[in-house]
């Protein structure tokens, strides 16, 4: 009794120590869970907050829809559609034969390799990895348990190949190559968004909507596209040309209306394409000697610089030696006493030489920089190339080459750079930087694409001039089937020389034919420029004028653009037809 | 008689203190309970709501996704092959410059100035306002009644 007594005596004292000490210690746990909260640094505290969040969040990223692009008139070029993966969870399949079986049949593919996958001991087995819309449809309609279906976004080419080249395609990346869909990669995709999701059902999911990348109204317009394609074709084949361009552009502003190259591809079946220069674009990537368009900025330049005037004249020997070189016009003709615009009518190398050198070297190349050769236009399209023009001081460049590139040879272009050029003589001086994109439309708001200015090579006056020369051309020169009854048309061809890649001087035999022109003369709609590669034909007159007549002919009724006199009789009237609003 | 009076009053006293803790403890955990239903209900109508939402915004999604695949398989039958065929099958053939005229309409310039009447020539006064106060609002009763007297005198003077 007594020791019992002692035992609760020393439980009654000691109890108050152990209770201090037990109290000491959960203030002590207390005060460093508040210090968790509290005074932990900044980057321990959002350490230990992702490692909280990450039980019951996870971050997914959603990535925008991609913007469409139109043409002109809003025809749409490039949409986004869904394919679908598809896939089985064969625990879920309670007949598997009969699954197999009408899977096999909706999907194309072979019964007992479906059936295996059904079968499988997986959780889940993929049957497809990519179906259309429609296949999808029919998997639906069957209503079997245990299959699923996964959309994968894929860009949709409606119009197949057209205008190829200058949409470019989106890869399996989601990623745009090449033309407008390489160029504007970002206004278009638009931005990857974060999207927390929660895991705890109190949580209201976010309903925010992942935004969509801008759409593009392209200059281009569908149905002339499609024209300068089909006249494309036509003349490839009729000429037996390896491959071929026709660029349409208002010369006003630069809008480029079509851009047809040959061969072109399918954008929706690009991955079959084994050669890579197809994706690219000849027009704005592809350089060539222009030949003897480029008189015509030879006559330009000189008569802006009043190194001649336009009633300058020379004896055409028929042959000029300069520089080291012997200098002879196509047909190896003496022409006798020529004016500057018997050099276009006749296409006179001789005469092209002798302007450039009245004009003296420094104020040929000033002139021939301000016309943008050797530099890049800056159109809106992937991969331009700035062409070659070697100037004095470059390792390549000789007298002799200040001579030939007065007519074409020893200086190499893009065709839309020749174009732009041309276009400054259509626009009275005024050269418009080219381009493809007319709009883009984010969120509703209209951001249109301002008209660039180049810079004014030459004057007023001197384009007039220039112009008259190119209508004397069609009119009675030697490009005289480019004519089109009715219209004023300016124009000239370029039969060009193909340099031997193998280092040598020029290929025999074959060539790169052009025609550059524009309409009407007195009030310019339209430029245009087409080039075969190689063919049967050697002279740009034969081949490629006529196909510029044909091309022409359909454009005016396509662009509602009235004859002369009809336009005249308007003009009387107070009206113009000088603005394209397809 | 006063013995066994004070043997219940001593009894009555010992139990007094427990009955009041067991009503306490039955009352508060009626209120626990009644506070835990309605959390639970709330819980549960809020998980619902976030349910229905997630389905609304799959909804929304699948109705978009629809929506471009339609605009696609619409490009699709409108490509100019296409049209140009349906054309052709309807009897209609390219025209060509020798089967097109244009007319030149005399006094028809399409580019003149078109004259628009000025909207604000077509309001003749402006329409009363009134302050949203008891007096704005008799003021108003008061004008729609002289205007209802108005229109009936000029109905029956026609």
């Amino acid at each position: 009794m007594q020791r019992a007594y002692n035992q609760q005596e020393v439980v009654r004292r000691r109890t108050p120590f152990v209770v201090t000490i037990l109290v000491i210690i959960s203030a002590g746990l207390m005060l460093r869970l508040a210090s968790f909260q509290f005074s932990l640094p900044l980057e321990v505290q959002s350490y230990l907050e992702s490692l909280r969040d990450a039980g019951y969040t996870r971050t997914l990223e959603l990535a925008a829809d991609r913007g469409v692009i139109y043409d002109r008139n809003g025809e749409p070029l490039a949409v986004n559609t869904l394919d679908y993966m598809i896939g089985i969870s064969p625990n879920l399949v309670s007949e598997p034969q009969r699954t197999a079986q009408l899977l096999a049949s909706a999907l194309g593919l072979n019964e007992l390799e479906v059936f295996e996958k059904v079968r499988s001991d997986d959780p889940w087995v993929q049957l497809a990895p990519r179906i259309s819309a429609a296949v999808r449809q029919q998997v639906t309609a069957l209503d079997l348990p245990g299959v699923t279906l996964t959309p994968i976004p894929r860009r949709s080419y409606p119009q197949g190949p057209l205008a190829a080249q200058i949409i470019g395609f989106v890869g399996g990346d989601l990623v745009g190559y090449y033309g407008v869909e390489g160029y504007y990669q970002d206004q278009l995709a638009g931005q990857v968004r974060e999207r927390e999701i929660s895991r705890i059902p109190f949580d209201l999911p976010e309903t925010t909507q992942i935004g969509h990348g801008s759409d593009v109204v392209l200059t281009i317009d569908r149905d002339v596209q499609y024209l300068a394609e089909n006249e494309l074709l036509r003349a490839v084949q009729e000429s037996g040309a390896t491959g071929g361009t026709i660029i349409v552009m208002n010369p006003r502003n630069g809008e480029v209306l079509a851009l047809a190259n040959y061969p072109n591809f399918d954008p929706n079946a690009y991955f079959n394409i084994t050669d890579e220069n197809v994706l690219r674009n000849p027009a704005v990537n592809t350089i060539y000697e222009p030949g003897s368009v480029m008189k015509v900025i030879t006559v330009a330049a000189a008569l802006d610089r009043q190194a001649i005037a336009p009633d300058f004249s020379y004896v055409d020997s028929g042959v000029l030696n300069v520089a080291g070189i012997s200098v002879y016009n196509w047909d190896r003709r003496a022409y006798g006493a020529v004016d500057v615009t018997r050099v276009l009518v006749d296409s006179l190398n001789i005469g092209a030489a002798t302007v450039a050198l009245e004009m003296g070297r420094q104020p040929f190349y000033e002139e021939f920089n301000e016309f943008g050769f050797g530099r890049i236009t800056g159109v809106d399209l992937e991969g331009e190339e700035a062409g070659l023009m070697p100037v004095p001081g470059d390792s390549n460049w000789s007298e002799a080459n200040y001579v030939t590139s007065s007519f074409g040879q020893g200086i190499s272009v893009t065709p839309l750079q020749m174009l732009t050029a041309v276009c400054a003589i259509a626009n009275d001086g005024l050269m418009m930087q080219p381009h493809v994109v007319r709009q883009f439309v984010s969120n509703g708001e209209v951001i249109p694409a301002t008209p660039a200015a180049l810079g004014r090579p030459i004057s007023a006056e001197t384009a007039q001039q220039v112009t008259q020369m190119m209508v004397a051309v069609v009119e009675s020169g030697l490009d005289n089937p480019a004519r089109l009854p009715g219209y004023t048309i300016a124009g000239k061809t370029g039969t060009a020389e193909i340099p031997d890649p193998s280092g040598g001087f020029y290929q025999s035999g074959v060539s790169i034919t052009t025609f550059v022109g524009f309409l009407p003369a007195d009030d310019p709609q339209v430029a245009i420029l087409i080039k075969l590669d190689r063919p049967r034909e050697y002279w740009a007159s034969q081949v490629v004028a006529p196909v510029f007549s044909r091309f022409v002919e359909r454009l005016v009724i396509l662009m509602e653009i009235p004859t002369d006199d009809v336009r005249r009789q308007l003009g009387a009237l107070g009206g113009s037809v000088n603005n394209i609003n397809r | 008689m006063a013995q066994s009076w004070f043997k219940h009053a001593l009894q009555r006293s010992a139990l007094q203190p427990r009955r009041q803790t067991a009503s306490l403890a039955i009352l508060g955990m009626f209120v626990a309970i009644f506070i835990g239903a309605l959390y639970l209900s709330q819980a549960s109508s809020t998980s619902l709501l976030g349910r229905q939402l997630g389905d609304l915004i799959d909804e929304r999604d699948r109705i978009q996704q629809e929506n471009e695949a339609l605009r696609a398989e619409i490009a699709g039958y409108r490509t100019v092959e296409r049209l140009l065929r349906r054309a052709q099958e309807m009897g209609f053939v390219p025209a060509t410059n020798d089967t097109l005229r244009y007319l030149v309409v005399e006094g028809y310039n399409p580019d003149r100035e078109a004259a628009v009447v000025p909207i604000d020539a077509a309001v003749e006064e402006p329409l009363p306002e009134y302050d949203e106060s008891f007096l704005g609002w008799l003021q108003q009763q008061w004008d729609a009644l002289v205007g209802q007297v108005e229109r009936f005198n000029s109905s029956e003077s026609n």
